[in-house]
């Protein structure tokens, strides 16, 4: 007997019986998970060559990060005095410590890489054209996200690699016209990087800057739901 | 037909005027409580080594106040350590006579003025007063920005080869 | 129950039976722009992608340890100092150009080109060979900035001096 067909799994997907593609269609859209996709899409959008998986590779990297990022968070506390040695202490008696915190890293890494490949790909097909201008420009503000995670999350470990990459990245910051300066005093909580700048840093890696991205991504995706039934062949060469 | 504003436009432009009211209430708000704390960093009067203790040929570093003394002429100079161009550590490099930034190579005379490299200045200082005992004491309380690049007033060339 | 229902083939209930040939002949050709069911066409590709990337993660993370250097110290530039690599472009602009240029002008431009991109180029044909200036100005940008980037991240040793990346390696990830 089916999950599908007793009473608790009525209730949990409450779809009815997938005979037709109309019951399908009715099944994928009562499922909350599925409904980030769209019901049907265009063939072409099925092949490798068409998006080279770009996309769907960035979300599954930003969940590895999710996870792994929490796993390390039970372990750490962003102060001078405790940062370093906590890194430490992950990767020294934490089980599977060094392994969660490769995954974190690696995957940062690679996150950065496969979003600026999807910008490319995107550019490449065209499918930043009329109507879908705007979830282009969401996706270059995830761009723009994704950097800045990467960064605030450079310095958390507190070693000098972060401490100095910190320095130099904020002080650029100093010679944007009027704002600059504050701007950098904002960000760095002092005139120097220290356990001010550790702990701001640490809010938006692990609060503010994530929770923008799942938002913006849901919105990216939904635009993206919206748009894939368009039926977008090449205009020709009209102007 | 424009008999100005009526009672619909007036609403419907008073709640628009609302919401932008509110967001520059919420970014002041957040920039305000967001600037450092006083006291975060450095801040005051340093006292530092005794003024007759700074040489004339090189750089004491002072660590408290993350500054170099030197003496230029009469005057003793107090030179933040930090660079001009991006916050790098600049060194002082005795083989060459010189202050020396690894990130991108900027260089510094021993008076803090700017020679070579992408730095934008001079090396940032603070005013520097000699109290009653003859020691000198560093205000870091506020940075004084360093002279404009193409103004050297010291006639030291390097003396040897650049320490990196 | 849909195996054994007569009334359903192939996902599609059967209104009735006409004898004679399709109009279109025996055969379906496949056409790009027709639209398929994502559950599972697309589910399926995608799980496949999830597994892959997850396991190339895996064996990443196995094989090569994040680095950590020594704990931090403001009274100790290392040298060289460097950027993370998705930053070593613009590092390497710094060191040429006033920072007023190459830290807030260039990543200012970069940033309000990209946004500005769909709303600049109204053409639209999707093909390269259509619109071959759009595709000309991002290529030139895309390989100038992987090219600075490497230069940034592999080819530049202490005081950011020139090294050649297989005699001495300062690069860091």
């Amino acid at each position: 007997m089916k999950l599908r067909e007793t009473t608790i799994g009525r209730s949990l997907f409450r779809s009815p019986d997938r005979e037709t593609e109309r019951d399908q269609a009715a099944g994928h859209w009562s499922n909350f998970l599925l409904h980030l996709y769209p019901v049907k899409v265009r063939r072409r959008e099925l092949h490798f060559s068409f998006s080279w998986y770009l996309g769907v590779t960035s979300v599954v990297l930003l969940g590895s990060l999710v996870v792994s990022g929490v796993y390390l968070m039970f372990f750490y506390v962003p102060s001078p005095s405790s940062a370093y040695g906590d890194i430490q202490t992950i990767q020294t008696q934490v089980a599977f410590g060094q392994f969660i915190r490769n995954v974190h890293r690696w995957s940062a890494h690679l996150m950065v890489l496969a979003v600026a490949a999807h910008m490319a790909r995107v550019f490449y097909r065209g499918a930043y054209k009329s109507p879908r201008e705007f979830n282009w420009v969401i996706g270059v503000m995830l761009l723009v996200l994704t950097l800045l995670l990467s960064f605030t999350g450079y310095l958390l470990p507190w070693d000098q690699l972060a401490y100095w990459a910190v320095t130099v990245g904020t002080s650029m910051a100093d010679f944007v016209p009027i704002i600059g300066g504050g701007a950098r005093d904002v960000l760095l909580g002092s005139d120097q990087v220290g356990a001010a700048t550790l702990l701001r840093f640490y809010v938006l890696h692990v609060a503010l800057l994530p929770l923008l991205m799942v938002g913006l991504l849901m919105v990216h995706l939904w635009r993206w739901r919206k748009d894939a039934m368009l039926d977008q062949t090449d205009g020709g060469g009209e102007a | 037909m424009n008999r100005g504003v009526d009672r619909r436009e007036f609403l419907s432009r008073g709640w628009k005027a609302g919401v932008v009211m509110i967001g520059c209430a919420g970014a002041w708000t957040s920039w305000d409580l967001l600037r450092p704390l006083p006291g975060s960093g450095l801040s005051g009067v340093i006292k530092t080594v005794a003024g007759d203790e700074v040489p004339a040929d090189t750089a004491v570093y002072v660590r408290t106040a993350h500054t170099y003394l030197t003496r230029i002429g009469d005057e003793v100079v107090a030179l933040w350590q930090k660079c001009p161009h991006l916050g790098c550590r600049v060194s002082w490099c005795d083989n060459s006579g010189e202050f020396e930034c690894a990130c991108h190579g900027s260089k510094f005379n021993r008076a803090g003025e700017h020679r070579s490299g992408p730095a934008p200045r001079g090396m940032d200082r603070f005013a520097v007063t000699v109290n009653a005992d003859g020691i000198v004491e560093v205000d870091t309380g506020a940075v004084i920005q360093g002279p404009p690049p193409g103004s050297e007033t010291i006639d030291e060339p390097p003396r040897g080869e650049s320490c990196s | 129950m849909s195996d054994l229902d007569p009334r359903v083939v192939q996902g599609r209930r059967v209104l009735g039976v006409v004898p004679g040939q399709p109009p279109g002949g025996d055969r379906k050709v496949p056409d790009e722009q027709d639209l398929v069911m994502v559950s599972p066409h697309l589910l399926v590709r995608h799980a496949v992608v999830a597994l892959t990337v997850l396991l190339l993660v895996l064996i990443v993370a196995v094989l090569f340890d994040a680095p950590l250097r020594e704990v931090a110290n403001p009274f100790e530039t290392p040298n060289p100092e460097k950027a993370p690599w998705y930053f070593a472009a613009l590092q390497e602009l710094l060191s040429h150009f006033h920072p007023m240029v190459a830290g807030v002008l260039v990543p200012g431009a970069i940033v309000g080109g990209l946004i500005a991109l769909p709303y600049i180029d109204r053409s639209r044909a999707l093909q390269p060979r259509l619109r071959k200036v759009a595709v000309a100005t991002f290529t030139t940008f895309l390989v100038v900035w992987v090219v600075l980037t490497l230069i940034g991240f592999a080819f530049r040793g202490p005081n950011w001096g020139w090294v050649w990346p297989w005699n001495e390696w300062h690069g860091e990830l």
